[in-house]
Protein backbone atom coordinates (compact mmCIF):
# COMPACT_ATOMS: atom_id res chain seq x y z
CA UNK A 1 0.00 0.00 0.00
CA UNK A 2 1.51 3.00 -1.11
CA UNK A 3 0.67 6.66 -0.58
CA UNK A 4 -0.83 7.35 -4.50
CA UNK A 5 -2.66 4.03 -4.01
CA UNK A 6 -4.35 5.42 -1.01
CA UNK A 7 -5.26 8.76 -2.67
CA UNK A 8 -6.60 7.28 -5.86
CA UNK A 9 -8.72 4.83 -3.66
CA UNK A 10 -10.27 8.05 -2.14
CA UNK A 11 -10.64 10.73 -4.85
CA UNK A 12 -14.05 11.87 -4.54
CA UNK A 13 -13.13 12.89 -1.29
CA UNK A 14 -9.90 14.21 -2.01
CA UNK A 15 -10.51 16.15 -5.10
CA UNK A 16 -13.62 18.29 -3.54
CA UNK A 17 -11.10 18.99 -0.59
CA UNK A 18 -8.49 20.08 -2.82
CA UNK A 19 -10.48 22.72 -4.68
CA UNK A 20 -11.59 24.19 -1.81
CA UNK A 21 -8.52 24.72 0.13
CA UNK A 22 -6.83 26.25 -3.64
CA UNK A 23 -10.05 28.57 -3.64
CA UNK A 24 -9.63 29.63 -0.01
CA UNK A 25 -5.92 30.35 -0.69
CA UNK A 26 -6.10 31.98 -3.71
CA UNK A 27 -9.01 34.30 -2.46
CA UNK A 28 -6.95 35.28 0.75
CA UNK A 29 -3.80 36.04 -1.56
CA UNK A 30 -5.76 38.09 -3.97
CA UNK A 31 -7.26 39.85 -0.33
CA UNK A 32 -3.74 40.03 0.70
CA UNK A 33 -2.23 41.84 -2.10
CA UNK A 34 -5.16 44.56 -2.95
CA UNK A 35 -4.34 45.91 0.57
CA UNK A 36 -1.20 48.08 1.22
CA UNK A 37 -1.29 47.28 4.76
CA UNK A 38 -2.07 44.40 7.37
CA UNK A 39 -3.13 44.05 11.17
CA UNK A 40 -0.88 42.14 12.23
CA UNK A 41 2.83 41.05 11.35
CA UNK A 42 3.37 41.91 7.64
CA UNK A 43 2.52 40.64 4.00
CA UNK A 44 5.63 38.41 4.12
CA UNK A 45 4.65 36.11 6.89
CA UNK A 46 0.58 36.16 6.14
CA UNK A 47 1.67 34.88 2.65
CA UNK A 48 3.58 32.14 3.94
CA UNK A 49 0.91 31.44 6.60
CA UNK A 50 -1.63 30.78 3.93
CA UNK A 51 0.74 29.16 1.50
CA UNK A 52 1.77 26.55 4.07
CA UNK A 53 -0.53 26.13 6.87
CA UNK A 54 -3.24 25.19 5.27
CA UNK A 55 -6.12 25.49 5.59
CA UNK A 56 -6.16 27.80 8.82
CA UNK A 57 -3.38 29.80 7.84
CA UNK A 58 -5.60 31.46 5.23
CA UNK A 59 -8.57 31.67 7.93
CA UNK A 60 -6.12 33.27 10.56
CA UNK A 61 -5.49 35.41 7.65
CA UNK A 62 -9.00 36.62 7.05
CA UNK A 63 -9.96 37.33 10.89
CA UNK A 64 -6.49 38.66 12.60
CA UNK A 65 -4.51 39.69 9.49
CA UNK A 66 -6.90 41.64 6.98
CA UNK A 67 -7.32 45.26 7.46
CA UNK A 68 -11.26 46.60 7.72
CA UNK A 69 -11.72 48.82 5.29
CA UNK B 1 -39.45 45.14 13.10
CA UNK B 2 -38.83 46.27 9.76
CA UNK B 3 -35.95 47.90 11.93
CA UNK B 4 -34.87 44.71 12.85
CA UNK B 5 -35.27 43.88 9.07
CA UNK B 6 -33.37 46.66 8.06
CA UNK B 7 -30.40 46.02 10.15
CA UNK B 8 -30.65 42.18 9.21
CA UNK B 9 -29.91 42.97 5.92
CA UNK B 10 -27.31 45.14 6.98
CA UNK B 11 -25.72 42.25 8.78
CA UNK B 12 -25.46 39.64 6.10
CA UNK B 13 -24.10 42.40 3.71
CA UNK B 14 -21.33 43.07 6.32
CA UNK B 15 -20.63 39.25 6.77
CA UNK B 16 -20.30 39.15 2.95
CA UNK B 17 -17.64 41.53 3.02
CA UNK B 18 -15.70 40.72 5.79
CA UNK B 19 -15.32 37.35 4.76
CA UNK B 20 -17.22 35.56 7.21
CA UNK B 21 -19.12 33.56 4.67
CA UNK B 22 -16.72 32.30 2.64
CA UNK B 23 -15.15 31.18 6.06
CA UNK B 24 -17.62 29.42 7.23
CA UNK B 25 -18.82 27.98 4.11
CA UNK B 26 -15.16 26.36 3.08
CA UNK B 27 -14.25 24.94 6.69
CA UNK B 28 -17.80 23.00 7.23
CA UNK B 29 -17.68 22.01 3.83
CA UNK B 30 -14.03 20.63 4.43
CA UNK B 31 -15.06 19.50 8.22
CA UNK B 32 -18.25 17.76 6.11
CA UNK B 33 -15.44 15.74 4.01
CA UNK B 34 -12.79 15.26 6.79
CA UNK B 35 -14.90 12.97 9.02
CA UNK B 36 -15.63 9.99 6.48
CA UNK B 37 -12.42 10.63 4.60
CA UNK B 38 -10.55 10.15 7.79
CA UNK B 39 -12.78 6.80 9.07
CA UNK B 40 -11.97 5.90 6.15
CA UNK B 41 -7.92 5.97 5.66
CA UNK B 42 -7.50 5.06 9.20
CA UNK B 43 -7.11 1.45 8.59
CA UNK B 44 -4.62 2.16 5.91
CA UNK B 45 -3.15 4.97 7.98
CA UNK B 46 -2.58 2.32 10.75
CA UNK B 47 -1.22 -0.45 8.37
CA UNK B 48 1.29 2.31 6.88
CA UNK B 49 2.56 3.04 10.36
CA UNK B 50 2.99 -0.01 11.53
CA UNK B 51 5.12 -1.34 8.26
CA UNK B 52 3.93 -5.19 7.17
CA UNK B 53 5.89 -6.70 10.58
CA UNK B 54 2.47 -6.73 12.21
CA UNK B 55 0.66 -9.37 11.15
CA UNK B 56 -2.86 -8.31 13.22
CA UNK B 57 -6.35 -7.77 11.68
CA UNK B 58 -7.03 -4.37 12.12
CA UNK B 59 -11.12 -3.94 12.10
CA UNK B 60 -12.67 -2.22 9.37
CA UNK B 61 -14.31 1.53 9.80
CA UNK B 62 -17.80 1.45 10.64
CA UNK B 63 -20.56 4.83 10.14
CA UNK B 64 -20.11 5.12 13.94
CA UNK B 65 -15.96 6.11 13.33
CA UNK B 66 -17.17 8.83 10.75
CA UNK B 67 -19.85 10.20 12.98
CA UNK B 68 -17.19 10.36 15.87
CA UNK B 69 -14.87 12.03 13.83
CA UNK B 70 -17.81 14.59 12.28
CA UNK B 71 -18.68 15.24 15.79
CA UNK B 72 -15.20 15.94 17.41
CA UNK B 73 -14.59 18.22 14.61
CA UNK B 74 -17.88 19.96 15.43
CA UNK B 75 -17.68 20.19 19.25
CA UNK B 76 -13.87 20.90 19.35
CA UNK B 77 -13.15 23.16 16.42
CA UNK B 78 -16.28 24.12 14.70
CA UNK B 79 -18.18 26.04 17.35
CA UNK B 80 -15.21 27.93 18.77
CA UNK B 81 -14.28 28.83 14.85
CA UNK B 82 -18.28 30.18 14.70
CA UNK B 83 -17.89 32.40 18.12
CA UNK B 84 -14.47 33.41 16.91
CA UNK B 85 -16.47 34.82 13.73
CA UNK B 86 -19.14 35.96 16.04
CA UNK B 87 -16.68 37.60 18.08
CA UNK B 88 -16.44 41.30 17.08
CA UNK B 89 -19.49 41.88 16.22
CA UNK B 90 -20.52 44.52 18.93
CA UNK B 91 -17.25 45.60 19.79
CA UNK B 92 -16.39 46.44 16.66
CA UNK B 93 -19.29 48.42 15.41
CA UNK B 94 -19.44 50.60 19.05
CA UNK B 95 -15.17 50.96 18.62
CA UNK B 96 -15.45 52.37 14.55
CA UNK B 97 -18.54 54.22 15.60
CA UNK B 98 -20.91 53.00 12.96
CA UNK B 99 -23.54 52.57 14.91
CA UNK B 100 -23.89 56.26 16.10
CA UNK B 101 -25.63 57.43 13.03
CA UNK B 102 -28.47 54.66 12.55
CA UNK B 103 -29.15 54.71 16.43
CA UNK B 104 -29.55 58.92 16.33
CA UNK B 105 -31.72 58.16 13.22
CA UNK B 106 -34.03 56.55 15.44
CA UNK B 107 -32.84 52.62 14.89
CA UNK B 108 -34.36 51.37 18.78
CA UNK B 109 -30.93 49.37 20.48
CA UNK B 110 -32.86 46.00 20.82
CA UNK B 111 -32.92 45.95 16.74
CA UNK B 112 -29.05 45.47 16.70
CA UNK B 113 -29.06 42.95 19.36
CA UNK B 114 -31.71 41.15 18.06
CA UNK B 115 -31.14 41.09 14.02
CA UNK B 116 -26.82 40.27 15.20
CA UNK B 117 -28.24 37.70 17.14
CA UNK B 118 -30.82 35.61 14.46
CA UNK B 119 -28.45 36.50 11.65
CA UNK B 120 -25.69 34.52 13.91
CA UNK B 121 -27.69 31.73 14.88
CA UNK B 122 -28.95 31.40 11.37
CA UNK B 123 -25.72 31.16 9.78
CA UNK B 124 -24.68 28.52 12.64
CA UNK B 125 -27.42 26.56 11.84
CA UNK B 126 -26.49 26.83 8.14
CA UNK B 127 -22.51 25.65 8.48
CA UNK B 128 -23.54 23.21 10.84
CA UNK B 129 -26.13 21.57 8.60
CA UNK B 130 -24.38 21.94 5.43
CA UNK B 131 -21.19 19.71 7.44
CA UNK B 132 -23.65 17.82 8.36
CA UNK B 133 -25.93 16.79 4.78
CA UNK B 134 -21.91 16.35 3.47
CA UNK B 135 -21.10 13.80 6.09
CA UNK B 136 -24.12 11.98 5.60
CA UNK B 137 -23.84 11.63 2.08
CA UNK B 138 -20.76 9.99 2.21
CA UNK B 139 -21.27 7.97 5.21
CA UNK B 140 -24.19 6.29 3.70
CA UNK B 141 -22.37 5.65 0.54
CA UNK B 142 -19.03 4.36 1.89
CA UNK B 143 -20.20 2.84 5.21
CA UNK B 144 -23.63 1.21 4.43
CA UNK B 145 -23.81 -0.56 7.59
CA UNK B 146 -26.52 -0.24 10.97
CA UNK B 147 -23.66 0.98 13.04
CA UNK B 148 -25.88 4.17 13.32
CA UNK B 149 -29.11 3.95 13.25
CA UNK B 150 -30.37 7.97 14.45
CA UNK B 151 -28.35 10.05 12.38
CA UNK B 152 -31.06 12.33 11.95
CA UNK B 153 -31.90 12.78 15.94
CA UNK B 154 -28.28 13.60 16.86
CA UNK B 155 -27.70 16.89 15.43
CA UNK B 156 -30.48 18.57 16.73
CA UNK B 157 -28.43 19.27 19.91
CA UNK B 158 -25.82 20.77 18.48
CA UNK B 159 -27.84 23.25 16.37
CA UNK B 160 -30.06 23.98 19.49
CA UNK B 161 -26.68 24.62 21.38
CA UNK B 162 -26.13 27.52 19.11
CA UNK B 163 -29.27 29.89 20.62
CA UNK B 164 -27.21 29.74 23.73
CA UNK B 165 -23.50 29.93 22.65
CA UNK B 166 -24.19 32.72 20.16
CA UNK B 167 -26.21 34.73 22.95
CA UNK B 168 -22.89 34.26 25.00
CA UNK B 169 -21.00 35.52 22.64
CA UNK B 170 -23.03 38.71 22.04
CA UNK B 171 -22.97 39.02 26.17
CA UNK B 172 -19.30 38.86 25.92
CA UNK B 173 -18.69 40.97 22.79
CA UNK B 174 -21.19 43.74 24.44
CA UNK B 175 -20.00 44.05 27.71
CA UNK B 176 -15.94 44.22 27.00
CA UNK B 177 -14.85 46.64 24.15
CA UNK B 178 -12.57 44.02 22.56
CA UNK B 179 -12.68 42.42 19.53
CA UNK B 180 -11.58 38.98 21.15
CA UNK B 181 -14.00 39.29 24.04
CA UNK B 182 -16.64 37.56 22.42
CA UNK B 183 -14.96 34.44 21.54
CA UNK B 184 -12.77 34.61 25.05
CA UNK B 185 -16.06 35.10 27.43
CA UNK B 186 -17.86 32.32 25.11
CA UNK B 187 -14.78 29.94 25.51
CA UNK B 188 -14.89 30.64 28.97
CA UNK B 189 -18.37 29.85 29.93
CA UNK B 190 -17.34 26.68 27.58
CA UNK B 191 -15.18 25.55 30.11
CA UNK B 192 -17.01 26.32 33.24
CA UNK B 193 -19.58 24.12 31.54
CA UNK B 194 -17.13 21.26 30.89
CA UNK B 195 -15.83 21.38 35.01
CA UNK B 196 -19.06 21.51 35.69
CA UNK B 197 -20.20 18.16 34.15
CA UNK B 198 -18.03 16.57 36.74
CA UNK B 199 -20.71 17.17 39.44
CA UNK B 200 -22.68 14.01 38.61
CA UNK B 201 -26.02 15.68 39.73
CA UNK B 202 -26.39 18.36 37.28
CA UNK B 203 -24.99 16.64 34.18
CA UNK B 204 -28.95 16.05 32.91
CA UNK B 205 -28.81 19.71 33.03
CA UNK B 206 -25.89 20.89 31.32
CA UNK B 207 -25.93 22.43 28.32
CA UNK B 208 -22.50 20.97 27.19
CA UNK B 209 -24.85 17.57 27.16
CA UNK B 210 -26.02 19.11 23.43
CA UNK B 211 -22.48 18.92 21.99
CA UNK B 212 -20.77 15.92 23.89
CA UNK B 213 -23.41 13.29 24.27
CA UNK B 214 -24.15 12.91 20.09
CA UNK B 215 -21.84 10.18 19.66
CA UNK B 216 -24.49 8.04 22.15
CA UNK B 217 -27.09 9.68 20.43
CA UNK B 218 -26.18 8.57 16.97
CA UNK B 219 -25.23 4.86 18.02
CA UNK B 220 -28.62 4.42 20.13
CA UNK B 221 -26.87 3.85 23.01
CA UNK B 222 -28.90 7.61 24.38
CA UNK B 223 -31.88 8.01 24.41
CA UNK B 224 -33.10 11.57 23.22
CA UNK B 225 -35.20 12.07 26.50
CA UNK B 226 -32.18 12.12 28.62
CA UNK B 227 -30.96 15.49 27.34
CA UNK B 228 -34.36 16.92 27.55
CA UNK B 229 -33.69 18.57 30.74
CA UNK B 230 -30.05 20.01 28.89
CA UNK B 231 -32.18 21.07 26.24
CA UNK B 232 -34.60 23.24 28.34
CA UNK B 233 -31.78 24.54 30.30
CA UNK B 234 -30.00 25.67 27.34
CA UNK B 235 -33.26 27.48 25.47
CA UNK B 236 -33.91 29.50 29.22
CA UNK B 237 -30.13 30.83 30.06
CA UNK B 238 -30.37 31.71 26.05
CA UNK B 239 -33.45 33.63 26.54
CA UNK B 240 -32.01 35.04 29.55
CA UNK B 241 -28.53 36.05 28.28
CA UNK B 242 -30.27 37.64 25.02
CA UNK B 243 -32.39 39.83 27.71
CA UNK B 244 -29.08 40.36 29.36
CA UNK B 245 -26.96 41.85 26.32
CA UNK B 246 -30.10 44.03 25.45
CA UNK B 247 -30.39 45.64 28.78
CA UNK B 248 -26.40 46.04 28.75
CA UNK B 249 -26.27 47.43 24.87
CA UNK B 250 -29.33 49.91 26.59
CA UNK B 251 -27.20 51.18 29.18
CA UNK B 252 -23.76 51.15 26.84
CA UNK B 253 -22.75 54.48 25.60
CA UNK B 254 -21.38 54.49 21.98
Amino acid sequence: MHNSELFFNNLPLFVPLMFLELGLLIAALISLYRRQTVRHGNRLIWTLAIVFIQPFGAIAYFIFGREVD
Amino acid sequence: MSAILTFWHKEWLAAWRNYHILILAVIFVIFGIEAPLMAKLMPDLMKLALGDQFSIKLPQSTSSDSWQQFYKNTSQIGIFLLALVFSGTVSQEVSSGTLVNLITKGLPRYAVIIAKYLAAVVQWVVAIGVSFIITWGYTAYYFPDDKSPHVWLAIWPVLLFGLFFVAVVLLGSTVVNSNYAGFLVAALVFASLALLNYVKAVKRWNPIALVTDNLDLVRGTEKITHILPACGVTVAAALVILGVTIWTFNQKRL
